[in-house]
C-alpha cells in the first residue's frame, strides 16, 4: 500500500511537471525538423542551426518572449502540435488550404519556387521556355504556353518527388495525365533514385537546390525549365500554431512585417539560401 | 562514404550515434520487461477458467498483434495525449495539455505490443508442461507458490526461452518507430545526422551496424541462457 502511494505521488508528480498552460504564455516552445538544410538542421554536437533556428530568435526578441526550440520528427510534426507538446512549428512548412484545416498559420516568412532537376548528361536541351517564372494561381498566357511545354517535354517520363508535399500535388493536378509520379519518404532517398537514374527528373523546392547544386555532391544535376509558385505550390512558408491561438499568429505575423521592414529577414534568407527567398511585400 | 563524419568529439557524429544506440537499448530493456509483466498476466487471464478473462486477454493480444506498431504509437501518443488534456480540464479545470515523457509512452507503445506476443509465448510454454506433474504436484500436497516455485517456472522459462528471444529482437528492431515522437534513439539520430550533413549513406549504413552489433550481441546471451535452462534435461 505504501509502496502504491508513493509510486501515484511520482506518477501525478511527472504529469504536473509537465503540465504547461498555454493561454498567456511568456515563454513558447518552437518544433523544428532539425534535418532539413539548410532551413533546419542540427550540428555534430547537437545543436540546431539554419534558417529558421536565427529566424525563430530574431522573432521572439521581437516578439519580447522567452522560447525554446525542440527536434521533432517531419512524421507527427502537427499532431505533436495538437497535443500540446509544443506551441509553434517552424519547419520550412509551406501554408496550404488542407494544413489550414488543421493548424493557423502566421503570414509566410519565405517562399520558394519548385523547379524541376535534371542529371547533367540527361539533356532535356529542348526543354526551353520563354518565362522564366509561372505563377500558378493568376495564369497568363506565356506561362499557359510554358506549362505546355513542360507537359510535351517530360511526356512519358518519370518524375520524382517527396511524398505529401505541395511538389507532389502539384504533379498529380497538372501533369498527372502526361508523366508517371513516383513518391519518396525522404529527399536523400529521391536524390539517390535521380543519381541512379531509375527516375527521369525530379521536382523540389528551390531553396532546397540552389545551394545543393553549388556542393560537391550536386555537381551532377541541373535546374531546368521555370520557377513555378502559388496555387497547388501553397502561399509560401509560414510559423505554424495551434488553431485555437490565432493571436500567437498574429504576434509573429506583426514580427516578420518587422523583420521584413529593416532587412533582416532578406539577411538571413541570402546567408542561408545564398539567394533571396524571403517574403517581400 | 565520409568516415570522418564518425569521429568524436564536437565536429563528428559517433558519439551522437553511440549515444542513440544506448536509447535504443534502454527504451528496448523497459518495453520488454513491461511485455514481459503483461505477457505473464495475459498468459494467466487466457489459461483461467473464467470466460471473462479469456475474453479480455482475447481481446488484448488479437487487437494489439493485429494492427501496426506504428498505429499503436500514434494512437497513444497523439491520442493518450488529448485524451489525457481532456481529463485533467475536467478534474483540475482551466485549458492545458499534460504530456508524459516521450521514453515513457515509447515504452509503453512497445512493451504494450511485445506484451501480446509475449502473452502467447508463455500461454504456449505453460501448455507444454505435462498436466500429469501438476496433478502429482497436487497431490503431494504442494501449496499453488511451491508449484510455481519448483515445477512450472523452471520448465516454463526454458520453453519460453526461445520464443521469447525472438521476441527480443522483434521489440529492440519495433523502439525504430518510436523516433516519430521524438526520441532520440538510432534512427532518429541517423536521420537527424544524415538530413544535417546530406550523407545518408554513411549514417543509415552506422545505424544498421549498430542494430546487428545490439542483436548479434543479445542473440548469445539467449543462446547462453538456452543452455543454462536446458542443462537438467538429457538431450537426445
Amino acid at each position: 500500500m505504501k509502496k502504491l502511494v508513493i509510486a501515484s505521488i511520482v506518477l501525478f508528480g511527472i504529469i504536473s511537471m509537465t503540465f504547461s498552460a498555454s493561454a498567456g504564455q511568456k515563454k513558447i516552445t518552437i518544433a523544428t525538423e532539425g534535418a532539413y538544410a539548410p532551413w533546419n538542421f542540427s550540428s555534430a554536437d547537437g545543436k540546431l542551426d539554419g534558417f529558421e533556428v536565427e529566424l525563430a530568435a530574431d522573432l521572439c526578441k521581437r516578439m519580447g518572449v522567452e522560447y525554446e526550440m525542440v527536434p521533432q520528427a517531419w512524421d507527427g510534426i502537427i499532431p505533436s502540435l495538437q497535443a500540446g507538446k509544443y506551441d509553434a512549428i517552424m519547419a520550412g512548412m509551406t501554408i496550404t488550404e488542407k494544413r489550414k484545416k488543421a493548424v493557423s498559420f502566421s503570414r509566410y516568412y519565405a517562399a520558394t519556387p519548385s523547379v524541376f532537376i535534371v542529371l547533367n548528361e540527361n539533356g532535356f536541351d529542348n526543354l526551353k521556355t520563354e518565362v522564366d517564372a509561372i505563377t500558378l494561381d493568376a495564369i497568363n498566357p506565356e506561362e499557359e504556353k510554358a506549362m505546355a511545354v513542360l507537359s510535351k517535354e517530360f511526356n512519358g517520363k518519370v518524375i520524382g518527388c517527396q511524398a505529401a508535399t505541395i511538389q507532389e500535388k502539384f504533379l498529380q493536378q497538372y501533369l498527372g495525365k502526361s508523366v508517371e509520379i513516383k513518391s519518396y519518404d525522404t529527399q536523400e532517398n529521391l536524390e539517390l533514385d535521380l543519381q541512379s537514374g531509375r527516375i527521369d527528373a525530379a521536382l523540389g523546392a528551390m531553396s532546397y537546390w540552389v545551394p545543393r547544386l553549388k556542393s560537391d555532391k550536386g555537381k551532377g544535376f541541373k535546374i531546368v525549365g521555370p520557377g513555378m509558385t502559388k496555387g497547388p505550390l501553397g502561399e509560401g512558408v509560414g510559423v505554424a500554431v495551434r488553431q485555437t491561438d490565432t493571436e500567437l499568429a498574429g504576434m509573429f505575423s506583426k514580427a516578420i512585417n518587422e523583420a521584413i521592414a529593416d532587412g533582416t529577414l532578406s539577411r538571413l534568407a541570402i546567408k542561408w539560401f545564398t539567394f533571396d527567398a524571403s517574403a517581400k511585400e | 562514404m565520409d568516415l570522418s563524419l564518425l569521429g568524436f568529439g564536437i565536429d563528428g557524429w559517433g558519439d551522437e550515434m553511440l549515444r542513440g544506440a544506448f536509447m535504443t537499448l534502454l527504451v528496448s530493456i523497459a518495453a520488454y520487461g513491461l511485455g514481459i509483466i503483461l505477457g505473464a498476466l495475459g498468459a494467466f487471464l487466457k489459461l483461467s477458467r473464467f470466460f471473462l478473462c479469456r475474453l479480455l486477454a482475447d481481446i488484448y493480444t488479437t487487437i494489439v498483434r493485429g494492427i501496426p506498431e506504428l498505429l499503436i504509437i500514434y494512437l497513444v501518443f497523439f491520442g493518450g495525449g488529448i485524451m489525457l488534456a481532456k481529463i485533467s480540464t475536467l478534474l483540475f479545470g482551466g485549458q492545458g495539455f499534460v504530456n508524459l515523457p516521450v521514453f515513457v509512452t515509447g515504452m509503453m507503445c512497445i512493451g504494450f505490443s511485445s506484451g501480446a506476443y509475449s502473452a502467447e509465448v508463455i500461454r504456449g510454454a505453460v501448455l507444454a508442461v505435462p498436466k500429469g506433474q501438476i496433478e502429482a504436484a497436487k497431490a503431494i500436497g504442494m501449496t499453488p507458490f511451491t508449484r510455481l516455485k519448483r515445477i512450472l517456472g523452471p520448465q516454463v522459462a526454458r520453453y519460453a526461452l526461445p520464443g521469447m528471444g525472438n521476441i527480443w529482437q522483434l521489440t529492440l528492431k519495433h523502439t525504430s518507430m518510436i523516433s516519430v515522437i521524438g526520441l532520440v534513439e538510432i534512427m532518429r539520430q541517423s536521420a537527424v545526422a544524415s538530413g544535417s550533413t546530406r550523407e545518408p549513406f554513411t549514417f543509415y549504413a552506422v545505424a544498421g551496424l549498430l542494430y546487428l552489433g545490439l542483436t548479434s550481441i543479445s542473440n548469445q546471451g539467449f543462446s547462453r541462457a538456452e543452455k543454462w535452462a536446458a542443462k537438467g534435461v538429457r538431450s537426445e
